[in-house]
């Protein structure tokens, strides 16, 4: 395989990005584990994943209103405390089954391209 | 079984064992299907012939694991589509994808749980927007298309560049590199345009 690097960070050091690799050995071993446990985790994740995605969308409409400065500080305050507690929730819910951020990050096809 | 590979309009045949099967003015380029479990290798290697068939053609790759049971089925898949691949060829046409990712430090790079109020929490994530923004907006208006994907890192985004505009794009990548020494930014390529096999529209 040619080097696929075409430029990289200074130093060249790509330990910021190695951890993707156990991401595809993980990725094609559940792919065909199906075993009554993994069933569970599966579900969670893929309802985690929607609900992901969903608090990223609100996310992002929030901002663009941020920015769009048509909100009070105490709207701005209120908001982000919202988020901000979502945020901590689905890092719990995460943590409780076993799950990373990159996990929630399937490739929704047209949809992903949402975010 | 055969397994589809990309779709072409491009006459050269390929090297044995591909097989091209033509429909119309296009080909889906094919290889004999293996049982074999799929592991990294497995993609690597698809990756690679891949590669060398984008060397000499324009294609659209086709997704992984797509498989028919003969020839006659694999024509039959490509005449459906022909419409939209055709679309899909021209939309693609002397080009590539390359794909760049994009790491900040921390606490940059982490959702700020740590933030002291709301305001806080939404300051930091519009900065961390504007920051993607800043490195993703110039590499986009020298490509064809583009695309950003949700990803845990500061950015991950793919551009369809002309092949003869491969090095210049690399070399905005290392110049905002070295304007953002804080950041770690990784350009790969050239890839076949996966991204963009399908309307991003």
């Amino acid at each position: 395989m040619k080097d696929k690097v075409l430029a990289g960070p200074l130093g060249r050091d790509l330990d910021p990005f190695a951890s993707d690799r156990h991401g595809l050995g993980d990725a094609l071993t559940r792919r065909v584990n199906a075993d009554p446990e993994s069933v569970e985790r599966g579900l969670a994740q893929l309802v985690l994943t929607i609900v992901e995605l969903l608090r990223q969308l609100m996310e992002r409409q929030a901002l663009r209103r941020v920015d769009g400065g048509s909100l009070s500080d105490e709207q701005v305050e209120r908001l982000g405390r919202t988020f901000m507690e979502l945020d901590r929730r689905m890092t719990q819910l995460r943590d409780e089954f076993g799950l990373t951020e990159e996990d929630l990050n399937l490739d929704l096809g047209p949809l992903g391209r949402l975010l | 079984m055969i397994e589809l590979l990309a779709i072409t309009d491009d006459a050269t045949p390929p090297e044995p064992p591909l097989v091209a099967v033509r429909s119309g003015g296009l080909s889906a380029l094919c290889a004999p299907a293996e049982d074999a479990a799929v592991t990294a290798d497995t993609l690597w290697r698809r990756e690679a012939m891949l590669e060398e068939l984008m060397e000499d053609r324009d294609l659209l790759p086709v997704r992984f694991g797509t498989r028919v049971a003969d020839e006659a089925a694999a024509a039959r898949a490509v005449a459906e589509r022909r419409t939209e691949l055709e679309a899909g060829l021209e939309r693609v046409r002397g080009a590539v994808e390359l794909s760049l990712r994009v790491h900040a430090p921390e606490p940059a790079d982490a959702p700020p749980p740590e933030a002291s109020s709301g305001s806080a929490y939404m300051h930091a994530k519009a900065t961390r927007t504007q920051a993607a923004a800043r490195l993703h907006e110039p590499l986009a208006g020298l490509a064809r298309a583009s695309v950003v994907r949700p990803a845990p890192e500061l950015l991950r985004a793919a551009y369809l560049i002309e092949r003869e505009a491969i090095e210049p794009f690399v070399a905005r990548v290392r110049e905002l590199q070295r304007e953002h020494p804080a950041l770690s930014l990784l350009c790969t390529g050239p890839w076949p345009p996966y991204s963009f096999a399908e309307d991003p529209s």
